[in-house]
């Protein structure tokens, strides 16, 4: 019998009919991890709860049954009463969702579910895992947080963090949204890293869908989607605050890197100093709108907020190495846990050794700051057409990227530190 | 008495000659015109009525039937007017003319005046197809009609003119001076006569036309305009408001080399169909035609009652500017499939009646990247909720795509550029090597520009060594390029090679035909929103 009160982690796995069971219970809308803990505390098993469900009585043998003896707690809502039972009916359904979806259902009691997660205060009952948990269960895990509507500086400092940490061998966890969220998960991604997305609904509802293909490429890349809602759970107002605190639960450190004075980045900030996480956060310009909740956190946590100084502070912050901020990482595991992880830095001269003298004129233009041909052209003296072809040598190698017109340093060559002038 | 005259119409683009028959009949005084006309030849009557009285002739009171034949081609526009007039005079016995298979094309005014018709070019050359040695036009329109060598042209500014002509059967007198045209919007830049000299020789901006040395900063953006018009190839700008997307498209007409004869001949009978004013030669700049992104279907593939050109028709062998493409409607951006795919527009009317207009244009488009402007903006002041950004610009659908060899991002010009950066390239610098670079596409490959070279003949012209080779199916791997995506950055890397009067394609060259692909598969870092 699994209780709220038993520490889960010494449990036997779930049967097979509870898990499922547990599965369908999820999908009962306003039936949250309390409630449903108590549940089975009074009635047994989670297969037990559904076959009072399916006794005839209808929902008011669930109550009779989930009635305490002492009356403490008798409060069942009808309505999720009256939804245990329309559920029970519909089990079918359900978990032809959750198979369709190719989820699994990962409780407390099993080996692969965030150890992190089962000491934070109202541990999720199950999570619905779409790929693979296990990065969760790595050395250090970061959260990197912060708003949907980032500068171009946010995205770009979040991708570098959340690159560094790959590199570095930690799991990057952040929450599948727009603007700093997906920047972090897709720099993950594109150094080979994995990382972890919770969101705020069913796997059915992804939000936003424009993220489809990216939750897709961090699934193929090792990582996992994971949610605390069964398939069908629209996400809401009030899912993703709940959903935030399974972000920075399941985290050794939170990383804030651009919040707006009312951003749900600043509610993770909260959860991490509440859970005992520690919690950094990127400063920014005081007159910059995506920058106020940061530097408003800052200030009204002074001793326990702390401030990203750099990529490599941040790292030696968190007791990785601080070199993984310059160039790429080998890592040593054993089995899926990465047991060492040795730095190689890559200065630029190194990246450019093969480089022509077009590409070396443009790459170090980048790095100073061009970002158009014309600067280029005008830095370098060079032609258009050198220019242009010079970018895509680099472009090739993966250490450039262009969009829109606009140029930029791109994997090593972005981390790499500007050469002294 | 019954008179019989020639006269023409048009339908679509073609001339066609048809028979005015005028029975002036006694009995009750009626005027009736039948033979399939439509509301301006309804309203020849009253036009005709008017001119007769006002030129000192007499509108007979008797039964008057005018019948347009064939009767199977529908007759459209004012053109059969003068014929209808003088069909009248004959009729009612006030001259005789001289001479059988009298032809006449023109429009009546109240006064007596005959006025220019639009189609005049292709209505004369088929009256001179058909065997017509003379046929009487309007002054106004005397240069047009005189394109046509094979027919003698007698011009006339009124309708006593044209009686005079034909009674006397003299010579014609001289031509008076064309009337100044108020309009005077769409002009031949050159005499009948002239040849076609060296590719830019007499070719000066005309007023209105920027220059490429006023288009400051945007080297990158300069660079694809030039290597999209030395090849043909189709262009697509992508950028904030303000960057100067417009006004580099606004620079093509005085970049473009002038017209061959045979195109210049068709570019000419185009424009004389779409009535654009008075022609006072043969046309040989190329069109560019930017027609406003709310035209509609109609307007934009040619259509109505005549079948008249639309605006890819009018940009035959020219170019096709499309500012603000996404902004265009979904049915007009479709009907652009069928001529950007064959180079010719079908349209097909109630009752079976179809016609098949030339539509070889090249496509140049200008759009912001999302509906506010400033998306991907270094200061990220777009205010567009998230994803419109990536569904603004995939309103642009498949054929289109297919057709857009160059993608060009056009950020903002830094400051620094703007006032500080080298004096640009004035266009006719720029002119000069597209003309280089063309006629040497059109000595190695006839009719056909680079952008038309596909499957087989685009890799014999291309030259590709196993080198040149590898780099391009390394670059094709690299950025995931389909086969169709893979020829495109072929032929582009032929026209840059052709730009530099090379033989073979280079590596150098497919490397900075790189930089203007497709944007296929996004980048991994580029999934997020």
């Amino acid at each position: 019998m699994l209780g709220v009160g038993e520490r889960p982690d010494a449990a036997r796995p779930l049967s097979d009919d509870d898990r499922d069971a547990l599965a369908v219970l999820l999908a009962v809308h306003g039936l949250g991890p309390l409630t449903l803990g108590r549940l089975i505390v009074r009635i047994g098993a989670p297969s037990r709860v559904l076959e009072v469900a399916r006794s005839g009585g209808g929902a008011s043998a669930i109550h009779e049954a989930a009635r305490s003896p002492g009356g403490d707690w008798a409060s069942l809502p009808k309505t999720v009463a009256e939804g245990i039972v329309t559920a029970a009916t519909t089990t079918d359904r359900i978990l032809a969702d959750v198979r369709r979806l190719e989820l699994r259902v990962v409780t407390p009691s099993d080996r692969e579910f965030p150890a992190r997660l089962r000491a934070i205060e109202i541990p999720p009952a199950a999570l619905f895992v779409r790929g693979d948990p296990t990065p969760l269960a790595v050395q250090t895990v970061v959260a990197v947080v912060g708003t949907r509507r980032p500068s171009e500086a946010g995205r770009r400092v979040a991708s570098r963090i959340a690159a560094a940490l790959a590199r570095a061998g930690a799991t990057v966890v952040s929450g599948l949204a727009v603007g700093i969220d997906g920047a972090a998960h897709a720099a993950v991604v594109a150094e080979g890293g994995r990382t972890v997305a919770y969101i705020g609904g069913g796997h059915d509802r992804l939000f936003p869908r424009a993220h489809e293909r990216l939750a897709a490429a961090i699934v193929d890349a090792g990582g996992a989607i994971v949610s605390e809602y069964a398939p069908g759970t629209q996400p809401s107002k009030g899912t993703f605050p709940q959903r935030n605190r399974l972000i920075s639960g399941s985290s050794d450190a939170v990383v804030v890197v651009e919040a707006g004075a009312r951003s749900g980045a600043l509610l993770t900030a909260s959860w991490a100093l509440e859970q005992g996480r520690e919690c950094f956060v990127v400063p920014g310009p005081i007159d910059a709108v995506a920058s106020a909740g940061c530097l408003g956190f800052l200030r009204d946590w002074p001793g326990a907020a702390r401030i990203v100084a750099g990529v490599p502070q941040l790292l030696d912050d968190l007791g990785l190495p601080a070199g993984a901020a310059l160039g790429p990482v080998r890592s040593i595991t054993a089995g899926d846990r990465i047991v060492s992880s040795t730095v190689t830095p890559v200065s630029v001269a190194a990246l450019l050794v093969e480089a022509d003298p077009v590409q070396h004129a443009v790459a170090l233009a980048l790095l100073a700051g061009a970002t158009t041909v014309d600067e280029l052209v005008a830095v370098t003296g060079q032609t258009v057409a050198a220019v242009l072809g010079a970018v895509t040598r680099l472009e090739s190698r993966g250490l450039v990227r262009g969009n829109g017109g606009r140029y930029e340093t791109a994997g090593r060559l972005a981390a790499a530190p500007a050469p002294a002038a | 008495m019954l008179a019989t005259l020639l006269s023409a119409t048009l339908v679509a683009l073609d001339g066609r000659v048809i028979r005015v028959e005028v029975d002036v009949a006694p009995g009750l005084p009626g005027f009736t015109i039948v033979g399939l006309g439509d509301a301006s030849i309804r309203e020849a009557r009253e036009r005709v009525r008017g001119a007769l009285r006002n030129a000192g002739f007499v509108h007979p009171p008797r039964r008057i039937t005018v019948n347009l034949a064939p009767a199977d081609v529908p007759k459209t526009g004012p053109a059969a007017d003068l014929a209808i007039a003088v069909g009248i005079l004959i009729g009612s016995e006030q001259f005789t003319a001289r001479g059988d298979r009298v032809a006449l094309i023109g429009e009546v005014s109240l006064g007596g005046d005959v006025r220019a018709v639009p189609g005049l070019l292709p209505m004369v050359a088929a009256l001179a197809r058909h065997g017509v040695r003379r046929v009487v036009v309007p002054a106004a329109a005397t240069q047009e009609a005189r394109l046509v060598r094979e027919i003698e042209s007698v011009p006339v500014a009124t309708l006593a003119e044209a009686v005079d002509a034909l009674r006397a059967r003299r010579r014609a007198p001289p031509a008076r001076p064309a009337r100044v045209e108020l309009a005077a919007t769409a002009a031949g830049d050159g005499d009948a006569s002239r040849l076609p000299g060296p590719a830019v020789a007499g070719f000066g901006l005309q007023p209105g036309i920027p220059d490429l040395a006023e288009v400051r900063g945007q080297v990158e953006a300069r660079r694809a305009l030039e290597v999209a018009l030395a090849g043909g190839h189709g262009l697509l700008l992508i950028g904030p408001p303000g960057t100067g997307k417009t006004m580099l498209a606004r620079t093509i007409p005085g970049l473009l080399p002038p017209l061959a004869d045979e195109d210049a001949l068709g570019a000419t009978i185009i424009a004389s169909a779409s009535g654009e004013g008075p022609i006072r030669g043969l046309i040989r700049r190329p069109p560019f035609r930017a027609p406003h992104h709310t035209s509609s279907y109609a307007a934009m593939v040619g259509g109505g009652r005549s079948i008249s050109p639309g605006e890819v028709t009018r940009a035959d062998n020219g170019v096709l500017f499309l500012d603000e493409l996404a902004e265009f409607s979904r049915d007009v951006l479709e009907a652009l499939r069928q001529p950007l795919e064959d180079g010719r527009v079908t349209i097909v009317r109630a009752g079976g009646r179809a016609a098949t207009m030339p539509a070889r244009f090249q496509l140049v488009a200008a759009t912001n990247p999302c509906p506010c402007g400033h998306h991907g903006d270094a200061d990220g002041s777009c205010v567009c909720a998230r994803g419109v950004a990536e569904a603004y610009v995939g309103r642009i659908s498949g054929p289109l795509r297919d057709r857009v060899d160059l993608w060009v991002g056009m950020p903002r010009v830094p400051p620094r550029v703007l006032v500080a950066g080298p004096e640009p390239e004035a266009s006719a610098v720029v002119a000069t090597r597209i003309a280089a670079a063309r006629s040497r596409q059109l000595a190695r490959q006839g009719r056909r520009l680079n952008a038309r070279a596909g499957g087989r003949s685009l890799r014999a012209i291309a030259r590709l060594t196993s080198t040149t080779a590898g780099r391009l199916a390394a670059l094709a791997e690299h950025e995931q390029l389909s086969g169709r995506g893979t020829d495109r950055l072929l032929r582009v890397a032929r026209t840059i090679a052709d730009l530099e009067s090379a033989d073979a394609v280079a590596i150098e060259h497919l490397e900075e035909a790189a930089r203007w692909r497709a944007p296929a598969r996004r980048p991994l870092t580029a999934l997020a929103v």
